[in-house]
């Protein structure tokens, strides 16, 4: 699958640098917050504290909210490039796509009816995805050749989403239910470590994305010549939407819509590396989860009293990144 | 594994050579905590203020943001706002217990507190009673039963004095109560708002809504009422300016009969004791011919 040793040793090279750049992330996520000094915080991370109520801070507390970060940066910076390719939009990203906010709504709904966390809140939330994944797609299709409509279905499919979501929450009576705020904006700090199996839906969708890189750069020729390479490109392209939306939807009901970060990494990626999905898979991988546990740690330090939401940090840095992307492809 | 282990360590911590006491709280559960208290963190403002009123203030160590009365209070180091509660910093205040409102302080932050083995004592303060209650059941907690006991019955003997003032009073003025000016809402029949209209002799005209409703000038003017009270501060707006965009509708029986009144904010909106101050308040406004009443 790897084929000729130039493409292998730049993905080892690659893979090694954005890994020590996410143990750095990881470190810097636990080793500042609220309380404490860094040098002490640095003796816990190394297994040298003599402070116990640190260690609870660091282990319990900041541990699970670094790993649910990366877990959510990840996933929503892979989704970015899946889609990207998929849909040949350089704009595509499950947010701007309305898929998070679909799978948003479902997760909501599915608190309503008082579903777990797992299997019922993870299938409805599965179930909103898909249903804005072929919306969008079906109001797209009908305009045949012109990018833009496909954003403009995402973009009010996305509207219809949050408005669902605002008046679901405004008229519900559910105690458990999250503040709207968590929901459009994005919001790390409830997570405690029950949300931490999660982990364990998305990596199997990690790696079926990354077995299908090989196809995915024949897909981006054209779906004709991929389909000569030998490529299934129906199949292909199946496997791949549902295994995006699926992972998309695994975390959002953990993190609420986050936005931006699916269009920032791939896009600085594709920059510094190509276009090569061997190596960008396991690159957005990487910085995807390096880049939200950063965001996040701003999202917390950066207030002088209290937090704010995450998603204010990614749309701050995605949104304009967003609108030059936009005019470069209008020139 | 690991879990446990730290859980061991942040136990030990606590244990020292004291022994432990057992309550229940306010919604019954039973909480266990180390004696002698000599580090508490309160997670609501009305909390703060009735610990420093029993007496308690000195083994304080963290409080909420906003809660600023007494002075002492918001000297304190600050543990996040009352809905947005900063766990991390609660966990390095290392508490022996905190002090938590079961329907404003987060339930997955409090889960979190007592899963990391800090003791929380909830309260549910439903009417005046409980907050009375409060007052007995924090003495107790802080071993300070002499003057919780000595306050909470004069408390008792104000909110039964304003009871049989009200006894022989046939009218019951209709009344809105604006707590914030834009837009305008009210407090509805479940609110600790509604209670205090209710014990001070009047009729709430929010009542058949729930929560915290709207109002649009047109149902206002609809419902006519007799007193309107403005909260101070409501939408940013003077005192002045709250009466003014009242006094646009001649038509409403309160303009007509000048019975706008501006109230101090600050005494309604927290279930502390103030709220007894609050309602002897209420009631000279809303009976003026009743004597002896503040």
């Amino acid at each position: 699958m790897l084929g000729y040793s130039p493409v292998y040793k730049k993905l080892i090279t690659v893979t090694l640098f954005l890994f020590s750049v996410l143990i750095v992330s990881v470190m810097l996520g636990l080793t500042i917050g609220s309380s404490g000094n860094f040098a002490d915080a640095w003796k816990v991370v190394l297994g040298q504290g003599q402070d116990a109520t640190l260690e609870v801070i660091i282990w319990q507390l900041r541990w699970p909210r670094v790993v649910l970060a990366a877990t959510v940066g990840a996933t929503l910076s892979l989704g970015g490039l899946v889609f990207q390719a998929l849909l040949r939009n350089p704009l595509a990203e499950p947010y701007i796509l309305g898929i998070s906010g679909g799978s948003a709504v479902g997760a909501i709904l599915g608190i309503l009816a008082g579903f777990s966390l797992f299997p019922g809140l993870t299938l409805s939330s599965f179930v909103g995805s898909l249903m804005v994944l072929s919306l969008v797609l079906l109001l797209s299709n009908r305009r045949e050749g012109h990018s833009d409509s496909l954003l403009l279905a995402g973009v009010m499919v996305n509207a219809f989403c949050g408005a669902i979501i605002m008046f679901l929450i405004s008229v519900s009576k559910t105690v458990q239910m999250q503040k709207i705020i968590f929901w459009l904006m994005g919001d790390l700090s409830a997570v405690g470590t029950d949300s931490l199996p999660l982990l364990l839906g998305v990596l199997p969708c990690f790696l079926v994305i990354f077995l299908l890189a090989q196809p995915l750069n024949l897909l981006l020729t054209g779906r004709e010549s991929a389909s000569a390479m030998g490529v299934n490109v129906a199949a292909v392209t199946l496997v791949l939407l549902l295994t995006a939306s699926l992972m998309v939807s695994l975390t959002v009901c953990h993190s609420g819509l986050i936005g931006f970060v699916g269009l920032t990494i791939p896009h600085i990626l594709r920059l510094a590396l190509g276009s090569d999905h061997r190596i960008l898979i396991p690159a957005c991988v990487l910085t995807g989860a390096s880049y939200l546990i950063l965001c996040d740690l701003l999202a917390r330090s950066l207030p002088s009293q209290g937090e704010m939401s995450v998603g204010i940090v990614t749309a701050l840095v995605g949104a304009p990144l967003f609108i030059g992307l936009l005019w470069r492809s209008r020139q | 594994m690991k879990k446990s282990l730290f859980l061991l360590f942040f136990s030990f911590l606590l244990v020292a050579p004291a022994h432990s006491r057992e309550l229940i709280d306010q919604i019954g559960r039973k909480v266990v905590f180390e004696e002698p208290l000599t580090r508490v963190v309160s997670l609501a403002p009305s909390l703060t203020e009735t610990t420093y009123e029993v007496g308690g203030g000195a083994i304080l160590v963290g409080a909420t943001r906003f809660a600023t009365f007494p002075e002492a209070a918001a000297r304190l180091p600050k543990v996040g706002t009352y809905v947005a509660l900063d766990v991390e910093k609660i966990v390095s205040l290392r508490p022996q217990l905190c002090l938590a409102i079961r329907d404003g302080n987060p339930k997955a932050s409090v889960e979190r507190l007592e899963s990391l083995g800090i003791p929380v004592y909830v309260f549910d303060p439903k009417s005046l009673e409980d907050v009375v209650d409060t007052v007995s059941r924090l003495g107790d907690i802080y071993r300070t039963e002499t003057t919780s006991s000595a306050l909470a019955s004069s408390y008792y003997q104000r909110l039964n004095r304003v009871a049989q003032q009200l006894e022989g009073v046939k009218e019951r003025p209709r009344v809105f109560f604006q707590i914030d000016a834009q837009p305008i809402i009210s407090a509805g029949g479940n609110t600790f708002l509604n209670q205090l209209l209710v014990r001070s002799g009047s009729v709430n005209l929010a009542a058949d809504r729930t929560g915290y409703p709207r109002y649009s000038w047109e149902e206002l003017l609809g419902l006519m009422p007799d007193v309107v009270l403005l909260a101070s501060m409501g939408g940013g707006y003077s005192d002045q300016e709250l009466r003014d965009r009242w006094e646009a509708w001649p038509q409403i029986p309160a303009v007509n009969n000048h019975r706008l009144y501006v109230v101090d904010a600050d005494l309604f909106d927290r279930p502390s004791p103030r709220l007894i101050d609050a309602l002897e308040h209420l009631v000279g406004l809303l009976h003026p011919k009743l004597t002896g009443v503040q």
